[in-house]
């Protein structure tokens, strides 16, 4: 199992903002934009009810913020890449936070849900290939990369 | 225009059917009713059959109840091969001395004191002393005889179990034979004294005898033939068409021989128990699960037969005296009788109230009275003894409840769909069984299951709201990737729970849903609104729990017996 199966070239941006919240609410925007059938208000509302209950900075530079919707039939990716950093991501490990992986399941889609939140980890967990995602200067370029894998 | 006597309409089964329909569809009715208001629902089958019968409302008469009669066969060969099935050859190990004891004396105390009391009612009133002997003896015999049916019914409807239950099922079958034994005798020394005498003591013996003992034959033979018949045939209705067909066949031949189809039918299910105890536990499931609309229509036709007509002041008395004697009698002989067998204390104490119900063979042995003894005698005997059975079976079944109850006996022979049915699911709901809040880590989750013995674990929210479930199976999907149960929590590896129930919703339905899905489990919601979690509800702790109900139950039927005669109480 690979992200090639979840990812497509618009789903990867290079995160403008700077903390967590900004962050967050960038992949939520673009998630909204990439599947028109997940409802906005409703991410953001499931995304900040996960986070309150642990923080999703998974340590070594990489958080997975997610959440399961009604209506939702498939999983679904979005990624965003810090160069920077993100600040106040709260990690397990207490790292700054470059990669982030948005992922959305349908409220029965158990399996396929933890499958892709274990691909997404085990695709990055190598720190060679999680620093050239980061140093990528275009989204297009860090596609190639994480599809690649 | 079609009405219910069948005999308007030769011809036509439409009559018959529709007093079949009335009488099961009212008496169903009627028997609801009356167990809103805790009588027993045998009581409310007579009542209708009163209300729709010859002293009501006329709507069954003499002809529909005739044309029922072969219904009424049936269903008394139905009672008699059920009590049969509760005769194994272990309670007769048990019981055998005071069964015998006990039916003696309760038959007999009936006999002597309906005998002397009606014999000097009839004395003082007519003033012929061999008339007043003659009926005296007459009346006595009728009177030791109890109707199985409306009896047995209360302790089937009520679930009874224990010493006291096992007792009235032998004996209320038996003691038709000890009564038509005393009518024998009785009717032979009556026809001597009045001079009407056609036939000889040894003839009237050797009849009685052959009705009984060609009967048991009957049974035990058709008994051993039913037992192969359904070794070899296998059915997957569980045999109900062979077993149904076979004792028709049993009945029929029976009142064509001239037997008593009770004591046939009592034969049967007495041989196919003790022969094969385990297969014919379902063949009498089987039977039960498809007698209740024939009780119906034979308890609506007893009630329907029931007529009192207008009755000279001194006939009152005489229906008096013997239902008050009988009544005496019957408790006073089942009291000594109990006392010489050394019979446990509910056996002493109440086994005499279990034994007032009359009906079926006491109207036959008054109406075989009144064509032998033709004229005034035959008269009264009708009058009195169907006057009697009308008071006698209104009070007969409450007098059992109430024995029952005192006993301890009520409830105490359940299975498991019985206590499913009485249950709802906040009487098993497991309240201890653990959650975790959504935001539980996985540290703890596996702390707690390592600990723990379920097989589920609801997911609450804050406000202990049903959100999910944890299994274990659904667990394993979190080991896909290396420390991922570091950073996950309960709410990431749940599932959906795949149905909920209401704390207040009936038991079975619960376990019908349970099995419909293929589930194991269900999470408790307080109510359909409010889902904060109460529990679950496991099958296997389910049914553990009512497994251990059951024995606790068996147990204390047990206890009914009481220290065996001569153990030594209380060593300390």
């Amino acid at each position: 199992m690979s992200l090639a199966n979840y990812l497509k070239p618009g789903q990867v941006k290079i995160l403008v903002g700077k903390t967590k919240a900004e962050v967050l609410e960038e992949l939520i925007a673009l998630a909204g934009k990439c599947f028109p059938g997940v409802d906005r208000d409703v991410l953001s509302e499931a995304i900040a009810h996960r986070e309150s209950l642990m923080s999703t900075g998974i340590g070594q530079g990489l958080a997975v913020p997610h959440a399961r919707l009604d209506g939702v039939t498939e999983p679904m990716v979005v990624v965003g890449i810090s160069k920077g950093g993100v600040a106040g991501y709260e990690s397990l490990d207490g790292s700054g936070v470059h990669v982030v992986l948005l992922i959305v399941a349908g409220k029965g889609q158990h399996e396929p849900y933890l499958r892709l939140l274990a691909t997404a980890v085990n695709v990055l967990k190598d720190p060679a290939v999680r620093q050239d995602i980061i140093n990528c200067s275009a989204a297009e370029q860090a596609y190639a990369m994480l599809t690649r894998m | 225009m079609y009405t219910l006597a069948a005999t308007e309409v030769d011809g036509a089964h439409l009559p018959v059917l529709l007093v079949v329909g009335l009488a099961i569809f009212f008496g169903t009715i009627g028997a609801k009713i009356f167990q809103r208001l805790r009588i027993p629902q045998v009581v409310g089958y007579i009542c209708i059959g009163l209300i729709v019968g010859r002293s009501g409302l006329g709507l069954i008469d003499a002809q529909a109840i005739k044309n029922l009669a072969p219904f009424n066969f049936f269903a008394l060969g139905v009672i008699g091969f059920l009590i049969g099935g509760e005769l194994h050859r272990d309670v007769f190990r048990k019981f055998g001395t005071q069964f015998f004891k006990i039916l003696l004396a309760e038959g007999m105390g009936a006999f002597v004191v309906v005998g002397v009391g009606t014999g000097v009612v009839i004395w003082l009133v007519q003033g012929d002393v061999s008339m007043a002997v003659a009926m005296g003896l007459l009346f006595g015999a009728i009177s030791s005889a109890t109707a199985p049916a409306a009896t047995v019914d209360v302790l089937w409807e009520y679930k009874a179990m224990g010493v006291l239950t096992t007792m009235v099922f032998a004996i209320v079958a038996l003691d038709d034979g000890l009564a038509l034994a005393l009518y024998g005798i009785a009717s032979s020394v009556a026809e001597n004294i009045t001079g009407t005498g056609t036939g000889s003591f040894l003839r009237t013996f050797g009849k009685i005898a052959y009705e009984l003992l060609g009967a048991v034959v009957l049974g035990v033979v058709s008994g051993f033939i039913l037992n192969f018949l359904l070794r070899k045939i296998r059915q997957e209705d569980g045999g109900l068409g062979l077993i149904i067909g076979w004792m028709a066949l049993v009945i029929g031949c029976a009142l064509a021989l001239g037997m008593d189809l009770i004591v046939a039918a009592m034969a049967l299910g007495a041989t196919l128990t003790n022969l094969a105890p385990r297969r014919s536990h379902s063949a009498f499931s089987v039977v039960e699960s498809f007698a209740t609309p024939i009780y119906v229509l034979f308890f609506v036709s007893v009630g329907a037969r029931l007529s009192v007509g207008s009755l000279p002041a001194w006939m009152w008395i005489l229906v008096l005296v013997y239902s008050i004697g009988r009544t005496v009698g019957k408790m006073g002989g089942a009291y000594f009788g109990a006392r010489w067998a050394k019979a446990a204390p509910s056996v002493r104490k109440y086994f005499g109230l279990c034994l007032f119900s009359q009906a079926g063979v006491s109207v036959g042995l008054a109406i075989l009275a009144s064509s032998r003894f033709e004229g005034e005698i035959g008269n009264i005997i009708i009058l009195t003894v169907t006057t009697s059975t009308f008071a006698m079976q209104l009070l007969g079944p409450p007098c059992v409840k109430y024995a029952i109850r005192k006993a301890g006996e009520i409830g105490l022979n359940v299975t498991e769909a019985d206590l499913i049915k009485e249950r709802d699911v906040a009487a098993v709901v497991d309240r201890e069984s653990p959650s975790f809040n959504e935001g539980t880590p996985m540290k703890e989750i596996f702390r707690v299951i390592a600990e723990t013995d379920a097989t589920v674990y609801p997911v609450v929210d804050n406000e202990k709201r049903l959100v999910g479930v944890i299994t274990l199976a659904g667990l394993k999907q979190s080991f896909r990737a290396e420390g991922m149960s570091q950073w996950l929590v309960a709410i990431d590896v749940m599932e959906l729970a795949p149905d909920t129930i209401a704390e207040k919703a009936p038991l079975a339905e619960a376990m019908a849903r349970m099995s419909e899905q293929s589930l194991e489990y269900l999470p408790v919601v307080e109510s359909e609104q409010d889902l904060r979690l109460a529990g679950v509800i496991e099958v296997r702790k389910v049914k553990r729990l009512l497994s251990q109900e059951i024995l606790r139950r068996h147990r204390a039927a047990e206890e009914t017996e009481g220290p065996a005669p001569g153990a030594i109480v209380g060593q300390g």
